[in-house]
């Protein structure tokens, strides 16, 4: 079930206003048939699978709690491999075994190893990191396991951000679940508002790039370095309208039944730097590799050259996160290698007695344009693909494709407006603050006129979220 | 509960807010859409609610662009009118098409239809909104707006919806009149010529593309089959003598062989429809004076065209 369709809203109100009329014992019984019944839209029997790592993680947490030495690390691993190894079979089983393929034919071999016809559950990276959090967690003893398996299972599953984050770990949302929440008309208020911004973003500015861009990248070699640039650019906001719009749905979804999940984006095309970009960007999963890969590695307390090692190795594994392919790889390596060439700089800098700071806007320029040529790799079809597209850079100058003037006009109005109100958002939180005013005859207005917008200029056609198919 | 009354209180004088909104901008953006003597809605409009002509050509952008309604008209010695739309397929075809012979007969019927317009994909069906601010005078246009989402029907109880992406266009085309070009009964030519060195470079990608498309499965749309079955049957059924026809294509490997087969059949199947295919006439392939881009011929391309697709139709 897709957060911009009719079916989502009809969805949402039964289930919120059920939710208010429960008790608050029977409240996660609610929650969590409608979970499952969320995630059955798509493909009603990989819940089977969902459901096999929830018992695996559930008794793993317990038995990691009861155990000792050894046999708590034993658990541990347990929970990892299985969780993992669904990973691994679904996401990455067909990529490895093309790769076997690819070397066994250097010497000219035939693989014998067959290749699995499936479909990727939805959504499964993000439940499978957020059960690993619960069991890590778990084994570094900064959470209790959790007794219930009710609850356990509504937090891998809670349908908010089942399918697509926010990643959350256990401190946050289990202690939630147990408390009883009542209705909170702020909470309640500030929910929809950050929802109706989330549809703002997905169905006016996301939707209506993809347009362009899916024809651009559709046919990569058709086209000039003008069109590329302009495609790249627009697929830059399009990615983050798309997951952050998704997000904002996800976390004012859940606000509105009292239940705070954290921040995911903060703003990341202001950042002055990548390295403030990954602070900005889908911060529950750059967090998650933080704390439960970087910081294991070994982090900042390593020498220099290990610690770019594990900096390249955690945004490798990052992009590999996304998907089982090398464009995704290349994706993420390429972010490790900027961010060490700017801790080089950085350490030249300091070694050099240089304080110069180049202007802010032009570091944000730089790092939106950085970012921008990164997202070639992620969203081009193939490797080829990417590189045909990089390659016609040098044509850049040539008439671009308009893709007709309605749909330009619209991308162009809705960047605009996007841009306008996160500028004000960044620079003058305080400033205009329309939706929040204190006369109610203001905030009204302003809703309206965004929900008129919405329906005037959104697209309608339920474009899938990108990072459904993570 | 406060909190909840309180709640409950505002969200019905938001509702009611919302609803008044809704109704005075559908009211407004209606006049908007309705007013306006020129551009693509204008032509919408005269289509469905106006065309009383002997002849039809139903169409995409190609039907737009190569097809005179003068010089069919000439030779042809009836009336004519270009009811193509840019961007549109089949589904649209099939639309119009039962909205115009609930009110009339023509007596001939030229669809101009290209082979990928088999292929599967939803955004054909999409593109179909183009006829939502029609349902409330068409109801029959409902089941065929209805093909992008079953739910098409319950966001039509807003009246801004059904003029979703058409404000700046509208706009455009409400304070530019005097600007925009004359359809010439619907016909829509267009001036420039593709340049040499473009063409050798679309054709080499042409070639690419096309060994790319032969290699892939040959998935149809067997929703818009249906439709151009229906558009050939409703045809029939009226005795309208109904011509399909391929115009012309700059490169010779444009179209995929077997979805162009597989049109032929399918018109093979109505002995009373005749299909002209033009695709692979020598006079027009490779001839890239003829070409404002490679989809669409020019005005020179289109008015030969025009002057032999009459030939062809009269002997």
């Amino acid at each position: 079930m897709l957060f911009n369709s009719l079916a989502f809203v009809a969805f949402y109100l039964i289930v919120t206003a059920l939710y208010f009329v429960l008790p608050h014992r029977y409240r996660w019984i609610l929650l969590l048939s409608a979970s499952c019944y969320f995630y059955m839209a798509f493909v009603p029997v990989y819940i089977l699978i969902l459901g096999g790592t929830i018992v695996v993680d559930y008794f793993a947490g317990i038995w990691i709690e009861k155990s000792e030495g050894k046999r708590r690390k034993n658990f541990l691993i347990l929970s990892l491999i299985a969780n993992i190894g669904v990973l691994c079979v679904f996401k990455y089983y067909n990529f490895i075994n093309d790769n076997i393929s690819l070397l066994l034919n250097n010497f000219h071999y035939q693989n014998p190893i067959p290749y699995l016809d499936i479909i990727l559950p939805i959504g499964l990276s993000f439940h499978t990191f957020q059960a690993m959090s619960y069991t890590i967690e778990v084994y570094r003893g900064r959470t209790k396991a959790e007794r219930h398996f009710g609850i356990y299972s509504l937090y891998v599953m809670f349908y908010p951000q089942l399918v697509a984050g926010p990643i959350e770990r256990p401190q946050n949302i289990l202690p939630q679940f147990h408390t009883e929440q009542r209705f909170d008309y702020e909470k309640m208020v500030s929910g929809l508002k950050l929802m109706l911004w989330g549809f703002f973003k997905k169905l006016v500015v996301a939707d209506r790039l993809s347009i362009y861009v899916d024809s651009v990248f559709g046919h990569p070699s058709s086209h000039n370095g003008t069109t590329v640039a302009i495609a790249s650019l627009f697929f830059a906001v399009q990615i983050y309208c798309d997951f952050s719009g998704y997000t904002d749905i996800a976390i004012g979804c859940a606000r509105t039944m009292g239940i705070d999940l954290m921040k995911n984006f903060n703003r990341p095309y202001f950042s002055k730097s990548i390295k403030e970009f990954w602070s900005r960007w889908h911060i529950s999963l750059s967090t998650w590799f933080r704390d439960y890969l970087y910081i294991p590695l070994g982090g900042n307390r390593v020498p220099v050259p290990r610690m770019y090692l594990n900096l390249l190795i955690v945004f490798t594994i990052s992009g590999i996160w996304h998907g089982a392919s090398y464009n995704f790889v290349i994706w993420g390596f390429l972010h490790g290698i900027f961010l060490i060439t700017a801790s080089i700089f950085d350490r030249l800098k300091q070694k050099w007695g240089i304080t110069y700071e180049l202007p802010g806007f032009i570091n944000i320029t730089i790092t939106i344009l950085l970012v921008s040529v990164t997202w070639i790799f992620f969203r081009a079809n193939t490797f080829d693909d990417a590189i045909t597209m990089l390659s016609s850079l040098k044509t850049f100058g040539q008439t671009p494709f308009t893709g007709g003037i309605n749909n330009m006009a619209h991308c162009l109005f809705a960047i605009s407006m996007l841009f306008l109100i996160e500028f004000k958002m960044e620079y003058f939180p305080q400033a205009l603050n329309l939706v929040n005013h204190p006369k109610m005859w203001v905030r009204y207005t302003s809703i309206v006129t965004l929900i008129f917008i919405i329906l005037l200029f959104g697209v309608f056609s339920g474009g899938q979220f990108i990072y459904f198919q993570f | 509960m406060n909190g909840f009354l309180r709640f409950a209180k505002r969200l019905l004088i938001f509702i009611f807010l919302v609803v008044a909104v809704d109704r005075i901008g559908g009211f407004v953006l209606k006049k908007l859409y309705f007013s306006q003597e020129k551009g693509q809605f204008s032509q919408i409009t005269y289509s469905l609610d106006s065309t009383t002509h002997d002849v039809l050509v139903f169409g995409s952008s190609r039907a737009i662009r190569h097809y005179s309604p003068a010089i069919l008209s000439e030779k042809l010695k009836k009336s004519v009118y270009n009811v193509g739309m840019d961007g549109q397929m089949i589904p649209y075809y099939a639309a119009l098409q039962e909205v115009i012979l609930n009110r009339y007969t023509p007596k001939m019927i030229i669809l101009d239809v290209s082979p990928w317009e088999l292929n599967a994909g939803e955004a054909k069906y999409h593109k179909l909104s183009a006829l939502l601010p029609y349902v409330d005078e068409h109801p029959e246009l409902l089941k065929y707006v209805s093909y992008s989402s079953d739910l098409e029907p319950v966001k039509l109880y807003s009246h801004i919806y059904p003029y979703n992406s058409s404000l700046f266009i509208g706009l455009y085309n409400f304070l530019l009149k005097n600007k925009l070009p004359d359809y010439a009964n619907g016909y829509l030519p267009l001036e420039r010529t593709m340049g040499e060195k473009g063409f050798k470079l679309q054709k080499a990608n042409a070639v690419h593309e096309a060994a790319a498309e032969e290699k892939q499965k040959d998935i149809y749309d067997e929703k818009a089959i249906a439709l151009l079955r229906q558009f050939l049957r409703k045809a029939g059924e009226k005795n309208i003598k109904t011509l399909v026809v391929v115009s012309p294509v700059i490169f010779s490997n444009s179209f995929n062989s077997t979805k162009l087969q597989k049109l032929r059949d399918i018109v093979a199947e109505y002995p009373a429809v005749k299909f002209y295919d033009y695709s692979q006439d020598t006079n027009y392939t490779d001839k890239f004076q003829l070409y404002a881009d490679i989809f669409h011929l020019n005005k020179k391309g289109a008015e030969r065209y025009s002057s032999e697709l009459a030939h062809d139709i009269v002997n």
